[in-house]
């Protein structure tokens, strides 16, 4: 059993493909670049690939993940090439490197994302006072997001409200550069299937708790790195022994 | 030339996948002072109109002509165009995000009449005026083509061109003569005038029509010397080495047929005296299987799709089905690709195909007897027996299929209570049969669908003088059917009677319908064809206000009075349709044509069929 695993770039208009339309997306690209990939077997055989995370609608990516299981060894250096040329642009495989078949599957091992986010202010604000408001922000033990989670019982729809603390689920925000009303911050949260922190909601949180008034859908996010738990430190998804 | 903004818009809507317009195989070329413009349209949405085999033809046999774009635009979905609105942002086409008014041309598909209010809407949306006469030489041309192209009256004053039949060659004949037209100092008169004795054109604005006092129509002439008093349709006489484009577009999003579309033959000869697309795309003309063998393999290549479509009127009147098939699983089994037959009748097929098929993958089965008693069935020339269609499906079913879907009408020509109480019975019989078979052999779960549609009088049919059963009468049927179909294996379904009703009245319908269709989307009626959408109430005061009553499209007509496309030939003659009527009410069926001809007329006319 061959697997590969790619780091690939989800950027431009191609942010609007939604995650699961992006997993049927990449099933062709390899059959259209001829990559011998492998299929699950049964009446409706579907290629062997899996993904780190599903990226929201709207939200770039230099660091998307998959794995992607092949029948036979093609040379790395062809395969990012082969499938690059049939991808529009957009998406583009950056990096790849076969990896033992022991490896734990992307899903389980991420822990981190790595985002920069650009927000328009309100009101002009220095980037000291911004930075004064969000350690303040930070300094909070807790921080409770209501969320709305759909539910279904005996068929009927309803809403439940939820509380969750986010606050352990943010683990560094900074000011990134800032000109006029525009700023860009980033921020380190916590991912994964365990726990996982959409960047829109810290947004909604600042606004809502600090002095800093941000421009209702003004925010644009872009995922910078997936880092995973390596001993004590977190690395790249692509750090593996091979 | 601006492009419009819509990237905001995008973060805001369902599905924004479809609205990027740089899908895999669509074409892109630099925009030039020179460039024809041309924007296939579609009257429906992206996942409908991506669908469409004709439209991807189309695109890509225009995009061939040096110095033409062409581009793509559907109905934006309603969150879009409730957006666009607000924002002041004109209808754009996909590949370029230029305003729809920039164009050239405006090539609107017409696949079903209830879509027609969708395309004034989309000229609204796009800042065009809607009536032909009320265009400036410097806006876009309205071309329309498709089936319902063949009498569309009701929208000809809001149209500039029709192409009737194939659109292949007449479409790039149409586009040469524009460039020239351009460079030669440009009137829309002028060209028009030069392209309507074109074989295959019609231009609405050159005709006029004269009505009796009565309502009914007198007479529809030529105005112009340049337009023939007779407009002929177009076909490809030579199938085999016709365009078909080497790729499909691949959108992001999931769409109907999400599969590589191989048409593998046009036309039809069996007859049936209700269906439209049976006379109008004669004479029947195949593909050889080695060309098709070819094509699939290239559309595989260029897409990347797991799944292989053969598209045709009835796919198992294909003569080298088999051959066909086998061909194909050898080729792309190992790539694991999978074909289905969508037009698939059980009615004829042999099973060896079906075995072949079963290998790659279970499609459903689908069965159209469309009428439920043999006397019925005689009438309307579905030359099936009942003893045939219990024995295939007996087949089916010992070969392992449990899921069944049987295809019905009512409201047919000399259809009597006991004929629509037979559908029912029919399908009891089908599900009695499921039972004799062998438990180890059968699979589980018995599943009969009874789809029950209503039957609409058709232009060019020979049942197009008939009249359509009202409303009142259809729903008794319908309710009948309901009450008799209690069982538990058995699905009953039937259309709204509301929507059959208004698309009998534009089938049928002429020139003074456009008032009403203009007064309908005022009013705010799109997509009629989508139950969510379609406003029956709407749609009835607009009739009001007009004066116009929908129940003289539905009437009898007689064999004398001059119908709204009489200046229309389909090279199928008025005479042998006359013919197939009397008979029908004889009772009396007309064997399919590849047996014994029927001189229907076209082998008169046209070349290529294998009549
Ligand atoms: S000319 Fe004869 S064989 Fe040809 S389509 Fe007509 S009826 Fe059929």
């Amino acid at each position: 059993m061959l697997r590969i695993r790619c780091r690939f770039s989800k950027k431009d208009d191609m942010v609007y493909v939604s995650h699961l339309d992006l997993v049927k997306f990449f099933g062709r690209a390899m059959r259209r670049a001829n990559v011998p990939i492998a299929y699950s077997q049964g009446f409706n055989p579907h290629p062997i690939m899996s993904f780190a995370t599903a990226l929201g609608i709207g939200v770039a990516s230099d660091a998307e993940y998959m794995d992607i299981q092949l029948d036979r060894e093609i040379e790395a250096e062809l395969f990012v090439k082969t499938v690059n040329d049939t991808l529009p642009k957009g998406l583009r495989i950056l990096a790849c490197k076969y990896i033992d078949k022991s490896e734990k599957s992307l899903m389980s091992i991420v822990a981190r994302s790595v985002y920069a986010i650009e927000i328009e202010l309100e009101k002009i604000m220095s980037k000291e006072n911004i930075e004064k408001e969000i350690d303040g922000f930070l300094k909070q033990d807790e921080i409770i997001y209501r969320k709305e989670r759909k539910k279904k019982n005996k068929g009927k729809r309803y809403k439940k409200i939820i509380e969750v603390d986010i606050r352990q689920s943010m683990c560094n925000i900074e000011v990134l550069s800032i000109a006029g009303k525009k700023v860009i911050i980033k921020m380190i949260l916590a991912a994964g299937s365990e726990n996982n922190l959409k960047p829109e909601v810290v947004i909604t949180k600042l606004n809502e708790m600090t002095g800093v008034s941000i421009v209702e859908d003004s925010a644009k996010v872009a995922r910078l790195e997936l880092l995973k738990k390596h001993e004590k430190q977190y690395v790249s998804l692509m750090d593996v022994a091979k | 030339m601006q492009k419009e903004k819509i990237d905001d818009l995008l973060c805001r809507v369902e599905k924004p996948g479809q609205y990027l317009g740089s899908e895999i195989n669509s074409v892109h070329k630099v925009v030039n002072d020179d460039t024809i413009r041309y924007c296939a349209c579609f009257p429906d949405i992206y996942e409908i109109g991506m669908s469409h085999l004709g439209t991807q033809i189309l695109y890509h046999l225009i995009n061939t002509i040096e110095n033409v774009f062409c581009e793509r635009v559907f109905a934006p979905a309603s969150d879009l165009e409730k957006l666009m609105r607000e924002k002041k942002i004109a209808l754009f086409a996909l590949e370029s995000r230029h305003a729809l008014n920039n164009f050239d041309f405006l090539g609107f598909t017409l696949q079903y009449e209830l879509s027609y209010t969708n395309i004034l809407n989309m000229l609204d949306l796009a800042g065009v005026p809607i009536y032909s006469k009320d265009r400036s030489e410097k806006d876009p041309l309205v071309i329309v083509g498709g089936p319902c192209a063949y009498n569309c009256e009701p929208i000809a004053d809001f149209v500039d061109i029709v192409i009737l039949g194939e659109a292949e060659e007449i479409i790039v004949e149409v586009l040469e003569t524009y460039k020239n037209h351009k460079k030669s100092g440009y009137s829309k008169q002028k060209f028009l005038e030069k392209i309507a004795s074109f074989k295959g054109v019609y231009i609405p604005c050159l005709y006029e029509v004269d009505y009796f006092s009565n309502g009914k129509i007198e007479k529809v002439y030529s105005i112009n010397e340049h337009a023939p008093s007779l407009v002929n349709k177009r076909i490809i006489a030579d199938l085999e080495n016709a365009f078909y484009p080497d790729k499909l577009i691949v959108p992001y999003v999931n769409i109907v047929h999400n599969r590589v579309m191989l048409e593998i033959f046009r036309g039809c000869s069996r007859g049936c005296r209700f269906c439209q697309a049976g006379m109008v795309y004669r004479p029947v003309r195949e593909k050889s299987v080695d060309k098709l063998c070819e094509l699939a393999g290239k559309l595989l290549a260029s897409t990347g799709y797991e799944e292989i479509s053969l598209s045709s009127l009835s796919s198992s009147d294909y003569s080298s089905l088999q051959e066909l098939v086998s061909k194909l699983i050898e080729n792309h089994e190992e790539d694991r690709v999978g074909i289905s037959l969508p037009s698939l009748r059980l009615d004829n097929i042999t099973f060896e195909i079906i075995k072949e098929i079963q290998k790659v993958r279970k499609t459903g089965l689908t069965f159209a007897p469309e009428a439920g008693s043999q006397r019925l069935r005689d009438v309307i020339n579905k030359g099936i027996t009942e003893e045939a269609l219990i024995d295939a499906v007996r087949k089916a079913f010992e070969l392992g299929w449990s899921t069944v879907k049987l295809y019905f009408m009512i409201g047919l020509p000399t259809e009597s209570i006991e004929d629509v109480e037979a559908i029912r019975d029919l399908g009891f019989k089908v599900a009695a049969e499921y039972r004799k078979v062998d438990k180890e052999k059968r699979g589980k779960g018995l599943k009969v669908t009874l789809s029950v549609s209503t039957f609409i009088p058709k232009p060019f049919t020979p049942f197009q003088w008939e009249a359509q059963d009202d409303m009142n009468t259809t729903v008794e049927k319908q309710q009948l059917l309901k009450h008799l179909i209690n069982h538990r294996s058995i699905t009953y379904n039937y259309h709204d009677v509301k929507t059959s009703f208004l698309e009998g009245v534009f089938a049928r319908g002429d020139r003074r319908l456009a008032k009403v269709i203009e007064l309908a989307v005022k009013k705010g009626c799109k997509f009629d064809g989508w139950r969510e959408h379609f406003d029956f109430e709407k749609w009835m005061s607009a009739f009001d206000e007009c004066q116009i009553d929908p129940l003289f499209y539905m009437r009898q007509r007689e064999y004398d009075e001059a119908l709204p496309w009489d200046h229309i030939d389909i090279g199928v003659t008025k005479e042998f349709l006359r013919r197939e009527n009397e008979k029908a009410k004889k009772e009396q069926i007309t064997p399919d044509c590849r047996e014994i001809c029927s001189t229907c007329g076209i082998a008169a006319k046209y070349k290529g069929g294998d009549c």
